[in-house]
């Protein structure tokens, strides 16, 4: 019994982590695209380059990563900036219609992939790296965690819970969730599209940011860590349901356990077909999304 | 230039390309597959993605599911068999994934189709690893290089015929219609539905093909290898340098391409990748039609008022 | 007795909380040239959207020619002889009016009988608009009011029994106005063709229309000739919040 409990609290715990990553890399797609229609499919990528700045200032100065992860927010902000004016600031002026905007973000995101990517492999080599942070085990109810996995758990519902109250209370906030339902109604009402764009283009990253300086906590990372996370961002959009951030939040952490009890029934290849197939079933299902009314 | 011209054309081509292997060494003779072998992806991917502007990054895992069939079947097999049964095996994967997920916004189709090549990578490792007790495979008994060179040049060009006669068919106004505006489609009676599975199939079913008939150029095959996103990269790129609208356009730019990637692949495996990642953002953004839409401009271009909406694409204007 | 070509039994179209049609009965036979008014909101396009197939009733049934086609897919509608056109015209930009009208006739009108030689191909169909001379023309590239007849002129493609046209007036002059209330008489007397209208220009409309249905919130307030609708004291009042009253 002890073992079993054990074993149920672990894979909840870990279920919850995953999820809580997923929920964070989710929120900002879903910003991005519910208010843009910008599909970055680069996205994951950019928690690869998070969970990166985390090692290195771990690994160089010493400096906790609980303490480097505001510095990691802003750092992929800056980032976030830089590459929707580059990128998709052109993109989204000079498009006909909404489906050319989606199609030709898409290829940009694509390409943007890649580059990134490769420039990782290329500065910090394909080896897997990892540094040692607060892994000693505490107990819970009889059952022993890494230390830094739960902190990593309260951080990421944390953030995410800051964000959602960001948007929900704030002068901001409210103008992000007005445009996403109407974005002319906003303009009309004086809500700068030229600002708000980039800014929340910027937040998206910077939480994939967060997401992955929190990832390198308590595993091991590499260039191509990102990519999957782009993926599983959209099937929790689908999940949570588009431009619903406490959604996206919830939907996460379901996916999240849904993967890993799944895959420790049957085997860790399955994730990505679980994944899959639990958003081909929500497409039948519910297409809106499971908490859609 | 009408279908049956362009089939003759290509068929024209094609024989002239089959005496390669007698004129060309070694060296010209692999280069030349490889050209025929993004020439090929290219126009299968513009088949479908071109004309509905649905922009599908599946190309990866097509191409990996036709080389395993191959892996698979070249020893006990006979090669054609390989060959039709990778595209066969693509198409129908095509088919049931395009059932489930074409009826989506193409932002959620493209990420989706992206996630596709990972989704079967695993699954075959997981497959060879269970049944087979194996990560990777050695390929033995395969036809010589001169089987494999015109295996390539013949679904290179079988790509590049059907897809004339898709264009001139029911098929690919359907297909036009759909990237033009769907629902004005359907209410003029295109079982959208149908069509875009149909396309999506048949332009898998050469990527497929295509995968097969170069696998056997690798001894030794594990899914990393095959399943490799740089393909899906160099496809979608080489489509949109030539303008996937176009016939001839990912034609002449997937020689270039491919040339280029042959050189630099080897000895800069991550520079030349980075590389080509900017080359299409730089494309996107400033040239989104293509070199074909230089040409374009000279013609009497389209007026780009009005307000009709649900026009354009990933390649026009 | 005509027949009845297309029938909507409490037809009810809901979005969330909003309902857009509430129980609406329309019967179109042969032939019938009817018009459907209304102020704005009053879901005009919605109920057209339920005829076509491109939205779902949440309650009702659809029928046509007797079959019912309740939640079939748009393509299935065409098929049986129901065609429209939209608002804005929503025309194949990239290709040229001809092969705009071509598509139609590749696809729903592959297996339809066509009883009038308008109908033969693209050329008749274009040379009925008098869009003869544009048949080349990229689509993009026509002006507005030319883009509606080739709107027309799609539907046209799918040889339909029924045509539902979404506003066609909007926009135009008076002159034009009265062309295109002589055009759509001219479908229904020359070519045969049951017309459905919305119109805002209710004036032009109440002209060339035999019925008029006009609908309020949703729901139908009035459903018979001009001359009496205009008179209906529900239909006078739905308007004094609204645009001009029928007169």
């Amino acid at each position: 019994m002890e073992i079993g409990r054990t074993l149920w609290l672990d894979l909840t715990l870990a279920g919850l982590i995953t999820g809580g990553m997923y929920a964070l890399v989710a929120v900002g797609l879903n910003l991005q695209y519910g208010l843009m229609r910008v599909m970055n499919i680069a996205h994951g990528e950019f928690l690869m380059v998070g969970a990166y700045l985390a090692y290195w200032a771990y690994t160089l100065t010493g400096v906790s990563p609980l303490l480097t992860l505001p510095a990691v927010f802003v750092a992929l902000f800056l980032i976030g900036l830089l590459v929707f004016r580059l990128c998709f600031r052109r993109i989204a002026r000079a498009s006909p219609s909404v489906e050319v905007l989606e199609a030709r973000s898409l290829l940009v995101g694509f390409g943007l992939m890649f580059l990134i990517q490769n420039g990782a492999y290329l500065a910090w080599g394909a080896d897997l790296r990892g540094y040692e942070y607060l892994a000693r085990p505490v107990e819970i109810a009889g059952a022993r965690f890494g230390a830094n996995r739960l902190v990593v758990f309260a951080f990421a519902v944390g953030v995410s819970l800051v964000l959602l109250a960001l948007l929900r209370f704030t002068l901001f906030g409210k103008a992000v969730r007005a445009m996403m339902q109407s974005p002319r109604g906003a303009q009309l009402v004086g809500i700068d599209v030229g600002l708000l764009h980039p800014v929340v283009f910027g937040v998206g990253l910077a939480l994939a940011g967060v997401a992955g300086a929190l990832l390198s906590m308590i595993y091991e990372i590499s260039p191509a860590m990102g990519e999957p996370y782009t993926v599983t961002a959209l099937i929790v959009i689908t999940l949570g349901g588009l431009g619903s951030a406490p959604g996206s939040l919830l939907g996460g952490l379901l996916l999240g356990l849904v993967e890993t009890y799944g895959t420790h029934v049957s085997n860790p290849s399955m994730k990505m077909l679980l994944s899959y197939g639990v958003f081909v079933l929500v497409l039948i299902l519910r297409p809106r999304g499971l908490f859609a009314r | 230039m009408s279908a049956a011209r362009a089939v003759v054309a290509t068929g024209a081509a094609a024989l002239v390309l089959a005496a390669a292997p007698w004129l060309l060494s070694d060296f010209l003779l692999s280069l030349t597959v490889a050209c025929l072998m993004y020439a090929g992806l290219a126009v299968s991917w513009a088949m479908f993605s071109g004309p509905t502007h649905y922009l599908s990054l599946a190309t990866a895992a097509f191409f990996g599911l036709g080389a395993y069939v191959t892996a698979w079947g070249v020893a006990t097999l006979p090669w054609a068999l390989c060959v039709a049964g990778g595209g066969l095996v693509a198409a129908v994967f095509a088919a049931l994934v395009g059932a489930a997920v074409l009826h989506l916004r193409g932002a959620y189709f493209a990420v989706l189709t992206f996630g596709l090549g990972e989704l079967v990578r695993h699954a075959i490792t997981y497959f060879e690893k269970s049944y087979f007790r194996t990560v990777g495979r050695v390929l033995t008994k395969t036809p010589d290089a001169t089987t494999v060179y015109l295996t390539v040049l013949g679904v290179a060009a079988a790509a590049v015929a059907v897809a004339a006669v898709v264009r001139a068919s029911r098929l690919g106004l359907a297909l036009r219609g759909i990237g033009g505006d769907e629902e004005r489609a359907q209410t003029l009676g295109v079982s959208t539905r149908r069509m875009k599975i149909a396309g999506f199939a048949l332009s898998a079913f050469f990527a497929g093909a295509m995968g097969a008939a170069v696998a056997v150029r690798w001894t030794y095959i594990d899914p990393p290898a095959v399943f490799n996103p740089f393909i899906g990269l160099q496809t979608v790129l080489i489509a949109m340098v030539g303008g996937a609208a176009t016939l001839g356009g990912p034609l002449a730019s997937a020689v270039v391409f491919s040339l280029f990637t042959e050189f630099l692949r080897l000895r800069f495996p991550y520079a030349f990748l980075l590389v080509l990642g900017t080359l299409l953002i730089v494309l996107v953004l400033y040239l989104p039609g293509g070199l074909a839409s230089l040409v374009e401009r000279r013609r009497p271009a389209a007026a780009a008022g009005g307000a009709a909406r649900g026009a354009g694409g990933p390649t026009r204007g | 007795m005509a027949d009845v070509l297309l029938a909507a039994r409490g037809v009810s179209v809901r979005f969330g909380g909003l309902i857009a049609v509430d129980g609406v009965d329309l019967e179109v036979s042969e032939r019938e040239l009817i018009g459907i008014i209304g102020p704005n909101g009053a879901g005009k396009t919605t109920l057209f959207h339920t005829l076509s197939g491109l939205v779902r009733p949440t309650a009702g049934r659809l029928s046509v020619r007797g079959r019912d086609l309740t939640g079939r897919p748009p393509h299935v509608f065409a098929a049986h002889g129901v065609a429209r056109t939209f608002q804005t015209p929503r025309v194949f930009r990239e290709m040229t009016a001809e092969a705009n009208v071509r598509f139609g006739l590749e696809f729903a009108g592959r297996r339809r009988a066509h009883p009038h030689d308008a109908f033969d191909d693209a050329r008749s169909i274009l040379a009925f608009l008098g869009l003869a001379e544009v048949a080349s023309v990229p689509a993009g590239a026509l002006t507005p009011a030319r883009q509606r007849l080739l709107e027309i002129g799609m539907a046209f493609g799918a040889r339909p029994d029924v045509l539902l046209l979404d506003e066609v007036a909007a926009g135009l002059t008076e002159r034009e106005l009265e062309t295109t209330a002589q055009l759509i008489r001219r479908v229904r007397d020359e070519l045969g063709v049951a017309v459905v209208w919305i119109e805002h220009a209710v004036r032009a409309l109440m002209g060339v229309v035999e019925r008029v249905l006009v609908l309020h919130q949703g729901r139908k307030i009035a459903d018979g000739s001009p001359a009496l609708v205009a008179r209906d004291r529900a239909v006078t009042e739905a308007y004094l919040g609204g645009e001009e009253p029928p007169a």
